[in-house]
């Protein structure tokens, strides 16, 4: 029995890898490790190109609101002259018909 | 060989990393590789289980506390990634054992032919069998450790040594003659 076990120690001793064995094990964590840096800087241009995106948006949404703010304004004073505009005929008018009632 | 969640954590906390990747690569490639070899019995094969798992080891290193429980990561991870690898080639294996060039050896001891004719036998064993018997006369460990590192009950370690030995010793005596 254990002369059998001693052939079978022989028949299945360690083998020796293939000679680039190394080699491929140090490109392949090389690649995988080259993988992940590629990830990262897609992902810190994807989050650089949002950060821009998202300023021009809050620029553009406050200059929208600062264009309605203006033409509101505009609006109110076109109004207020309108009125007194009015208001000045009016006393004009009153002011020309007692100068001919004297 | 294992410690429990309370104490790795405290010697993980210990741990000083002895040896780097590229050290633990050089002082383990031949035993990861011969295990997946002599299970899968393709150089190719077993080329490929063996970087998947020094790849998976480069993502862990840290974590591991010795070169002990390397050593068990690297035999437990090797035999169940094999294992795993047998299953999904299924029948697709081709090529004729006969036919595959065997890696060079240091074979100082026993009849060529003969070691040979075993290894071809214990590749037709069962899976679970097969690394059972690989793990033994490869690696030399006792049933309680095998029963570890492949999550088996050691009567089942037990079982499946006898059964393969019985199996192995009866077709080489009737092919070979009795080497008793």
């Amino acid at each position: 029995m254990e002369d059998f076990e001693q052939q079978l120690r022989n028949a299945l001793a360690r083998k020796h890898q293939p000679p680039s064995f190394e080699a491929k094990v140090f490109a392949a964590v090389a690649a995988r490790r080259s993988g992940r840096s590629i990830f990262w800087r897609w992902a810190a241009e994807a989050a650089a190109v949002l950060v821009i995106a998202g300023g021009f948006w809050v620029r553009h949404t406050g200059d929208v609101r600062e264009r309605a703010a203006g033409e509101d304004a505009k609006a109110r004073l076109q109004v207020a002259l309108r009125i007194t505009v009015t208001e000045l005929s009016k006393i004009q008018k009153t002011v020309r018909t007692s100068t001919e009632d004297e | 060989m294992m410690a429990t969640a309370g104490s790795a954590t405290e010697a993980k906390a210990e741990a000083v990393p002895e040896m780097t990747f590229a050290e633990v690569l050089r002082a383990n490639q031949s035993m990861v590789f011969s295990l997946a070899y002599h299970f899968l019995r393709d150089p190719g094969a077993a080329e490929e289980v063996a970087q998947d798992v020094f790849l998976r080891l480069h993502g862990k290193i840290n974590e591991l506390e010795d070169a002990k429980h390397v050593t068990f990561w690297l035999r437990k991870v090797t035999s169940h990634r094999s294992i795993d690898y047998a299953r999904k080639r299924g029948s697709q294996a081709t090529v004729s054992l006969e036919d595959i060039a065997e890696p060079s050896a240091d074979e100082p001891h026993g009849d060529p032919l003969l070691n040979r004719r075993l290894r071809h036998l214990i590749a037709a064993l069962p899976e679970k069998a097969r690394m059972v018997m690989v793990l033994r006369y490869q690696e030399d460990l006792m049933p309680e450790e095998i029963s570890e590192l492949l999550d088996m009950p050691v009567r089942t370690v037990k079982s499946h040594l006898q059964r393969s030995l019985g199996m192995l010793r009866e077709k080489i005596d009737r092919s070979m003659g009795d080497i008793r």
